[in-house]
C-alpha cells in the first residue's frame, strides 16, 4: 500500500482523507502546522474505520518529517480567497506558504508525485515546479477535474440520468474563463448536443463556471470542499493504484495545444509516475482560441 | 425488501446472483428445473454472506411459486451456444424454455419487470412479451450493455486507459449484425475515432462484433458468462434502484429508428418502470444501414420462430 501526504489538515484536506480511505487507495497521513488539529481528525477517521471496514490506515501530525517517504504529496495548506481579498495579494500569500512546503516535500519525499489543490491553482503548479524543481510530469493540479465533475453533475441532473454514465470534459484555467466543452461532454458516449437544446447546453455550460462561486455564497463564506476533495481521491489513487485513468488536470504546457511555459487544465493519463501522456485531441478552432485565452488570468498571476 | 428472480442457475445465472448479492440491493430467488441444484447454490451463497457481508437472502428452488412478489425477474434459462452453432440454431429449443418461464413468472409475479438473457435474444424477448402478456416497457433483453463492456474493455486495454474512462454504445441485435457506434465511443469523452486509426477503430469494432463467439472458441465446450452476469446485474440494479441508466438494451421499437414490432438494441433510459424512454439517435447513413440489416435479421429470425 503506498502513502499519500495531505499538507493542510482543513475541511479540503480531511475529506480528501476520507474519501481516499473509502476507496482504500492509499494510506494516509494528514499534516498541518497548526498543532492537534491532525491528530484529532485522524483518530475521528480512524474510529469510523471498524464500521467503515477501512483497510487503510490515517494518521495525523504536526510534525512534517511524518511525511517522508511519500509516494503522493497532496498540497491543500493556504488561505481562502475572502470576499474583497485582492487575487493577487492572494497568490502572493499562497505563495509563500507553498513555495516553504515544497522546500520539505524535496528534502522528506524527493520521489513523490505533487497534487496541487491550493488556489489559485494553475498558477500554484508553477510555484510548486520552480520550488521544488521537479519534472512537470509530476506536479499537477486538481482545477480540471473539479470542474469536470460539476458539469457532469449538471448534465446528470439536468436529463433525469445516472451520474455513472456520464462523461464531461472542461479544459483551460481554472477561473471564470474556463472551457467547458460540450462535444466531448457525453452520456455513455452520446453527445449531449443529441439529449438537450442548445439553450439548455449553455445553461449548463455557465452554471459550470459559476459553480464555486454558487457554494461560496450557498454556504455563506465556507468555501466547496466535497467535490474538491472527490477530485483530488480519484488523482491520488490513479497514482497511488496506477489506474491510467484519463483525467483533466493543471500541467505545465510545451507546446501542447499551442501553448507553452504556462500550467492549464488538459487531459492527462495519469499513474505511479505521475503525467503519463497528455492527450492531444482535435478541438474546434472556438474552442481552442478560448483555451488559449484562458490562460490570461494564469499569466497576470506568475 | 425488494425481490429479483433468476430464472436458469446455470453459470450466467448463479454468477448473475454473486454480482447481484455483492450490491446488497434485493433477495434473491435462484429457480432452475434440475432438482437439488438451486438449492445447493443458494446454501452456497448464504454461507459465504457473513465473510461477502451481504445481507439479503438467498434462496434456491424448483418451484415457481418462490418467485411470487418479485419486483424484476431475469430469465436465463436455455442451452447455450457450442462452437460452430449460430445464435439462430438456438431458436427451437430456448423458444420453448423461454416461453413456458415468462408464462410461469407472469403467473406468480405479474407486476414484475421481465429482463431476457437467453439467445437468440432479440428474438427470445419476442417470445417472453408475448408468452407473459406484459406491458411493453416491462419486457426487455440484455445485450448491448454486454457488447459495450466488451468493446469498454478492447478500448482501454489498446489505449492503455482506465477502463472507467471508456464509455460505448452498441446498438442493433446482439449477433453478427450488431452495429457498434465509434463515433460514440469515448476515452474521457473523446471519441475513439479522434484517437486511433480507421484500421485500428475497425479492428476494434469487429473484435466486439466477434466477442461472444472469441470466448465460445476458447472454452470449446461453453460460452462466457462473467460479462453477460455482470450486464444483467447492472440492468437489475437500475430498475431496483431507480437508477435511470442510460443503456443500450433490446427493446421493443414501434417506430423508433423506423422500425415496427422488433426488438432491437437502443439506448433506452432504465429506471423503476422499465423501458421508460427510448432514445433515437441522429445517426449517419451508414449506421442507420447497418442498424437496418440488424433489424432485418431479428424480423427474419421471428418469421422462422412463427413457421416452425
Amino acid at each position: 500500500m503506498k502513502k499519500v501526504s495531505i499538507i493542510g489538515s482543513g475541511n479540503v484536506g480531511v475529506n480528501s482523507a476520507f474519501f481516499i480511505a473509502e476507496m482504500a487507495a492509499a494510506q494516509v497521513t494528514l499534516f498541518d502546522i497548526k498543532e492537534g488539529i491532525s491528530e484529532g481528525k485522524a483518530l475521528d477517521l480512524m474510529e469510523a474505520a471498524p464500521i467503515r471496514c477501512y483497510r487503510t490506515g490515517i494518521e495525523g501530525s504536526s510534525d512534517i518529517t511524518s511525511i517522508a517517504g511519500s509516494q503522493a504529496v497532496v498540497i491543500a495548506a493556504g488561505l481562502i480567497r475572502t470576499p474583497g481579498h485582492d487575487r493577487g495579494e492572494h497568490f502572493r500569500e499562497n505563495a509563500a506558504i507553498v513555495g516553504e512546503i515544497c522546500g520539505r516535500i524535496v528534502s522528506l519525499a524527493p520521489e513523490a508525485v505533487v497534487i496541487v489543490a491550493t488556489e489559485p491553482v494553475d498558477a500554484m503548479v508553477k510555484v510548486v515546479l520552480d520550488a521544488t524543481g521537479f519534472h512537470r510530469r509530476r506536479v499537477m493540479g486538481i482545477g480540471g477535474l473539479l470542474d469536470c465533475t460539476r458539469m457532469a453533475h449538471f448534465v446528470s441532473d439536468e436529463l433525469n440520468v445516472s451520474p455513472r454514465d456520464v462523461s464531461a470534459m472542461v479544459m483551460g484555467s481554472h477561473t471564470r474563463l474556463m472551457v467547458p466543452v460540450p462535444e466531448y461532454t457525453r452520456v455513455n458516449g452520446i453527445p449531449i448536443s443529441q439529449l438537450m437544446s442548445e439553450e439548455t447546453v449553455a445553461r449548463i455550460v455557465s452554471a459550470t463556471r459559476e459553480a464555486g462561486s454558487v457554494i461560496l455564497d450557498l454556504a455563506q463564506r465556507a468555501n466547496a470542499y466535497y467535490a474538491p476533495s472527490s477530485a483530488i481521491a480519484q488523482v491520488v489513487e490513479a497514482v497511488c493504484v496506477d489506474t491510467h485513468k484519463v483525467l483533466s488536470l493543471s500541467v505545465m504546457l510545451d507546446g501542447e495545444y499551442g501553448v507553452g511555459q504556462v500550467p492549464l487544465s488538459v487531459p492527462c493519463r495519469v499513474g505511479a509516475a505521475g503525467v503519463e501522456e497528455i492527450l492531444e485531441v482535435e478541438l474546434d478552432e472556438e474552442v481552442l482560441k478560448a483555451f488559449r485565452d484562458s490562460a490570461e488570468p494564469v499569466r497576470r498571476w506568475l | 425488501v425488494r425481490k429479483v428472480s433468476i430464472i436458469g442457475a446455470g453459470h450466467v445465472g448463479a454468477t448473475c446472483t454473486y454480482y447481484i448479492a455483492e450490491k446488497n440491493i434485493a433477495d434473491i430467488v435462484m429457480i432452475d428445473v434440475v432438482e437439488g441444484m438451486p438449492q445447493a447454490k443458494g446454501m452456497d451463497f448464504s454461507q459465504a454472506a457473513p465473510l461477502r457481508r451481504y445481507g439479503v437472502k438467498i434462496l434456491g428452488s424448483n418451484d415457481y411459486a418462490d418467485v411470487a412478489g418479485s419486483d424484476v425477474v431475469v430469465i436465463t434459462a436455455g442451452i447455450p451456444r457450442k462452437p460452430g452453432m449460430d445464435r439462430m440454431d438456438l431458436l427451437r429449443t430456448n423458444a420453448d424454455i423461454v416461453g413456458t418461464a415468462a408464462a410461469r413468472v407472469a403467473e406468480y409475479a405479474p407486476n414484475s419487470t421481465l429482463i431476457v438473457v437467453s439467445n437468440p435474444l432479440d428474438i427470445m424477448c419476442t417470445v417472453a412479451l408475448e408468452a407473459s402478456g406484459f406491458a411493453l416497457k416491462r419486457v426487455m433483453g440484455m445485450a448491448g450493455i454486454l457488447d459495450s463492456t466488451r468493446f469498454r474493455y478492447f478500448v482501454a486495454e489498446k489505449m492503455g486507459v482506465a477502463v472507467t474512462d471508456v464509455h460505448a454504445m452498441v446498438l442493433g441485435g446482439h449477433g453478427d449484425t450488431m452495429v457498434p457506434l465509434p463515433r460514440f465511443t469515448t476515452v474521457a469523452g473523446f471519441p475513439i475515432t479522434k484517437l486511433l486509426s480507421p484500421g485500428e477503430v475497425e479492428a476494434l469494432s469487429d473484435r466486439t462484433r466477434n466477442g461472444g463467439a472469441e470466448i465460445v472458441r476458447h472454452l470449446k465446450t461453453g460460452s462466457a458468462f462473467y460479462a453477460p452476469a455482470a450486464s444483467t446485474a447492472e440492468m437489475v440494479e437500475a430498475v431496483l434502484t431507480n437508477e435511470k441508466r442510460l443503456v443500450p438494451a433490446a427493446a421493443y421499437l414501434r417506430g423508433e429508428y423506423g422500425h415496427e414490432g422488433v426488438f432491437l438494441g437502443v439506448p433506452i433510459l432504465l429506471g423503476k418502470n422499465g423501458v421508460e424512454k427510448i432514445i433515437e439517435l441522429d445517426l449517419t447513413a451508414e449506421e442507420k444501414t447497418m442498424l437496418d440489416k440488424s433489424a432485418e435479421a431479428v424480423r427474419k429470425g421471428i418469421e422462422s420462430l412463427r413457421s416452425l
